[in-house]
């Protein structure tokens, strides 16, 4: 049984950009279309930092390499918040530690 | 009142550069504190890298025992191999910045490696290497950031990791506005860190302030030969003779930081100077993994297939292909980093899942590598193989490469594919080396003095002592006496505390990186100066 919905999981990761993105260089609003790479400018560098964010405020690893290696293998390389937030959902309750 | 300290770290400072600085004229205040305090050479730990280096510098740990190697860590697992970005979490010593804390002082640490995660000290952090889109959640405490936005000019492209501006590294510098361009980036990345140590100093004044200046060693790698009196030519050409006053006005601008930084402190305050590492030159490139195939210990994928498969991996194009590269079947033992010339062992496949004698193996690897030469001298290439018993001495041996080398040239191995193992490079460069830089001056330290080499070790013992703190008991360097006068040591004796606390950092939650990912980092690592 999962103990966080994902419109939790989703309040925060906006809530997480939100907070970061008061400094960027991005007037529009991130919401679960807005693309990582593409529209803010994201770095591989800046990847694993917000990694370790969600991983800081769940207290708990995820497997992002498995989803960095994913996106590798698409015709865009690129994610969207809202695929972000349902690879975190997905995995919050399957004992990845 | 409670005594005062500075540290003021310059990454990779040499007196092979600064003492020709100090004579031309360029540097009248470090004139000045060399004679009024005392200067000693610092040996750094091996390899001398930066987060090694400064890590024993900010615990007074050895990297055996503090558990960081290299930028990155290296972890093998039984279906994969993952190499990731170390960070604060990964120091597994207690941290000067902690050790004050837990004695009710305050710190002000600005600009230091390995201090992302910020830890929760007293005082205010500001960790370096952290990519500037992150770095208002990077700082501590939490309102800081702000007050620092604040403040004029601040510029947190400029202040922070930003491989939009740091990247045209990549591209290579040919030309003097390329030159150009680092050099000015580096000055205004200077002033902003200074901008942000007089705030501090001046609204939220600490017993502990210490702020590391990380430009000298990205010139010194990039512009050594504009930088070394013995490579710059005697008949230069304008354009370098324009690009070596610009890596001098890059040294003025840090002179006058110093005078300001050291008269905000106070006359009783100590400063400390020191450097994680030296530098020279490198004037050629070995290819570590080449040679470990041509000796059968490595082995590639067919390469152009997986140059095919990889050209438009997640933002990193062509950079994606070193693991991709490897053949992990028939490689037994490889570089996976341009930065800690280290070399990790695979060797149960290297015995298809028997017992391996791992020393003989060992051994085996050493004494090819000590009787590699030169094909056009016969002089040998590798003058010293570490095991990691010997280089990495501690609880986290087992974590540490099997073997790490020194070059003749000091320089960093090339971790790419080559036909030719040993390339002369088209013009030198700087590259580290052990030998650093220490000054000291303040209460009770000798006046005009030159020391017998210290270790990076004694500089957290001796940053404690000139707080009045104890010296924990597991500390591996000791408070240098030589540097004191003798009256002095004899009305503060040394105090030896409890050895300090364990941190957790091992158990950490620190994301790995898949294969892209890490190519990505070691493009930015080119950039900052580990060119291979």
């Amino acid at each position: 049984m999962r103990t966080i919905d994902k419109e939790s999981v989703m309040a925060n990761v906006l809530t997480l950009f939100a907070e970061l993105a008061r400094d960027w260089e991005y007037s529009g609003e991130i919401s679960p279309e807005t693309f990582l790479f593409a529209d803010l400018g994201f770095e591989s560098i800046d990847a694993v930092v917000l990694a370790s964010h969600v991983q800081d405020h769940y207290q708990r690893q995820f497997p992002f390499p498995e989803l960095l290696a994913e996106l590798g293998r698409r015709q865009v390389k690129d994610i969207r918040v809202g695929e972000l937030v349902d690879f975190i959902h997905s995995h919050l309750d399957d004992g990845s530690r | 009142m409670r005594p005062r300290t500075l540290l003021i770290g310059l990454d990779g400072a040499t007196f092979s550069i600064l003492d020709p600085l100090v004579r031309e004229g360029v540097m009248p205040f470090l004139k000045d504190l060399l004679r009024s305090g005392t200067r000693a050479e610092l040996t750094s730990v091996v390899p001398p890298l930066t987060p090694p280096a400064w890590s024993s510098l900010m615990t007074g740990r050895s990297p055996g025992n503090h558990g960081i190697f290299d930028f990155m860590r290296f972890e093998s697992r039984p279906d994969s191999r993952y190499l990731r970005m170390v960070d604060s979490r990964d120091v597994s010593c207690e941290t000067i910045w902690s050790i004050v804390t837990r004695h009710y002082l305050r710190a002000t640490v600005l600009n230091f490696p390995l201090t992302y995660p910020a830890p929760r000290i007293s005082g205010c952090v500001v960790p370096g290497w952290v990519p500037w889109r992150h770095l208002r959640l990077a700082c501590h405490p939490s309102d800081l950031y702000d007050k620092l936005r604040a403040l004029p000019e601040f510029n947190a492209r400029e202040l922070a990791m930003d491989m939009s501006l740091e990247g045209k590294a990549l591209e290579g510098y040919h030309q003097l506005e390329d030159y150009e361009d680092l050099i000015k980036l580096h000055i205004r990345r200077e002033q902003q860190w200074f901008n942000i140590l007089r705030y501090l100093m001046r609204e939220e004044p600490c017993e502990l302030t210490a702020v590391l200046f990380d430009g000298v060693d990205k010139l010194q790698h990039f512009c050594w030969r504009f930088l070394d009196p013995e490579l710059f030519p005697s008949s230069p050409s304008p354009m370098e003779v324009k690009t070596r006053d610009l890596c001098l006005q890059y040294f003025r601008t840090i002179d006058r930081f110093l005078a300001e930084i050291i008269a905000s402190g106070g006359h009783d305050a100590t400063t400390i100077l020191a450097s994680d590492h030296g530098f020279g030159a490198t004037t050629e490139v070995f290819h570590l993994n080449a040679w470990l195939h041509q000796q059968g210990y490595l082995n590639w994928n067919d390469q152009r297939q997986l140059e095919q498969e990889h050209t438009e991996t997640l933002g990193i194009q062509t950079m994606a292909r070193r693991f991709y590269e490897l053949d992990w079947d028939r490689t037994f033992a490889y570089c996976p980093t341009p930065s800690g010339n280290g070399i990790y062992f695979s060797l149960p496949k290297h015995t298809g899942g028997a017992e391996q004698d791992y020393e003989t193996f060992r051994q085996q690897v050493m004494a090819s590598l000590l009787g590699f030469t030169d094909p056009a001298t016969g002089a040998p290439v590798v003058t010293r193989v570490w095991t990691r018993e010997e280089a990495f001495a501690g609880k986290h041996t087992a974590f540490a490469p099997d073997l790490t080398l020194s070059l003749r040239d000091g320089g960093f191995v090339s971790i790419l594919p080559s036909d030719v193992v040993l390339k002369p490079r088209p013009e030198p460069s700087g590259t580290h080396r052990p030998q650093g830089i220490f000054v000291a001056a303040g209460p009770g330290i000798r006046r005009g003095a030159s020391a017998a080499p210290l270790s990076i070790l004694d500089v957290a013992p001796t940053l404690l002592y000139t707080l009045g703190l104890p010296v924990p008991e597991n500390f591996e360097g000791s408070v240098p006496q030589q540097i004191f006068e003798p009256s002095y040591m004899k009305a503060h004796p040394v105090s030896q505390g409890a050895a300090t606390r364990s941190e957790t950092g091992v158990e950490h939650s620190a994301m790995a990186m898949d294969v892209n990912t890490e190519a990505e980092v070691i493009k930015q690592l080119k950039a900052l100066g580990y060119m291979e």
